[in-house]
């Protein structure tokens, strides 16, 4: 199956209001305060409902949990009166979620894109001494313990897309676990 | 997540014990700065008891790793395995990190 952030040999972050990510028919929702302390906590209550069936909960746990950190801290700017709305339905085969924050929408996505067009072409390169200048990207919510390398792991993992609403307060994203086989 | 210091010859191993995550990765940063105030030249990480690691984990080796790689000074990181390994590979980083199956190759690697 394509993935749907592939433009041209490079993951992009895409906009497509009218992504079929974006259907909330039959999903599970929370909503939290945007409390900075609890992003980890949020995280859990969400992935306690997937299936015992998906292997590396870990992972998964991770990648929720860096896209919950973003709507808190770089969307609503960790304002407790602000809300992260998140949707969420886990399979043995799927996990699809929509993470939705009150701020003003990922303004640098086009800067980002452009970004880790660099930092692809020079890990293509395996040239680590210009990498260096891409390893973190900073934006004006950024401080020391953002990590600024997110998203670039998020692209490689939601590989069923990574797609934002119009508004880009509102992110979309499906990962795909390979199906298991049952007996010899 | 704790943080364990322990000497071979002059080489500094820094244990990691639990979860490097948005909450307590600036640790290990601190740490370092503190070890190279103290002159500490050759560092090895040992993430052998880590099974988390998020983008501020991550955040926080890239910086240890460019701070100490401009001051020519040496660092290994080693024993990432499972989720962690993951997540660097994620991250398209496992070439860009200094990294070592185990604490002895690390050792060698420092002696070269």
């Amino acid at each position: 199956m394509k993935n749907e952030n592939l433009v041209e040999g490079v993951l992009e972050i895409r906009v497509d209001e009218n992504s079929p990510l974006f259907d909330r028919a039959g999903m599970l929702h929370k909503e939290f305060p945007s409390d900075f302390r609890q992003i980890r906590y949020f995280t859990l209550l969400i992935v306690q409902s997937a299936p015992p069936e998906i292997k590396e909960i870990n992972l998964l746990e991770q990648q929720i949990s860096e896209v919950i950190k973003n709507a808190v801290k770089h969307g609503n700017r960790s304002n407790p009166e602000k809300k992260v709305m998140v949707w969420y339905e886990f399979s043995p085969e799927h996990a699809h979620l929509i993470v939705e924050d009150e701020g003003q929408g990922f303004k640098d996505l086009e800067k980002w894109n452009a970004f880790n067009r660099n930092r692809q072409s020079c890990l293509d390169k395996q040239d680590y001494e210009s990498l260096s200048e891409y390893v973190s990207f900073r934006s004006a919510t950024s401080d020391d313990n953002d990590g600024g390398n997110a998203l670039f792991a998020a692209l490689e993992y939601w590989d069923g897309g990574f797609i934002f609403n119009q508004k880009r307060n509102s992110v979309a994203m499906l990962k795909r676990f390979p199906k298991r086989r049952h007996g010899a | 997540m704790e943080l364990k210091i322990r000497k071979s010859g002059e080489n500094y191993i820094i244990d990691v014990n639990g979860e490097m995550d948005l909450y307590n990765s600036y640790r290990l940063k601190e740490l370092v700065m503190k070890m190279l105030e103290k002159k500490v030249e050759r560092f090895i990480v040992n993430l052998e008891q880590v099974d988390y690691i998020d983008s501020s984990g991550i955040g926080a080796l890239i910086y240890i790793c460019s701070t100490i790689k401009k001051m020519n000074l040496r660092l290994v990181i080693t024993n990432i395995h499972g989720s962690v390994k993951k997540v660097i590979e994620l991250t398209k980083l496992m070439g860009y990190f200094p990294i070592t199956p185990t604490i002895e190759d690390a050792l060698a690697k420092l002696e070269e």
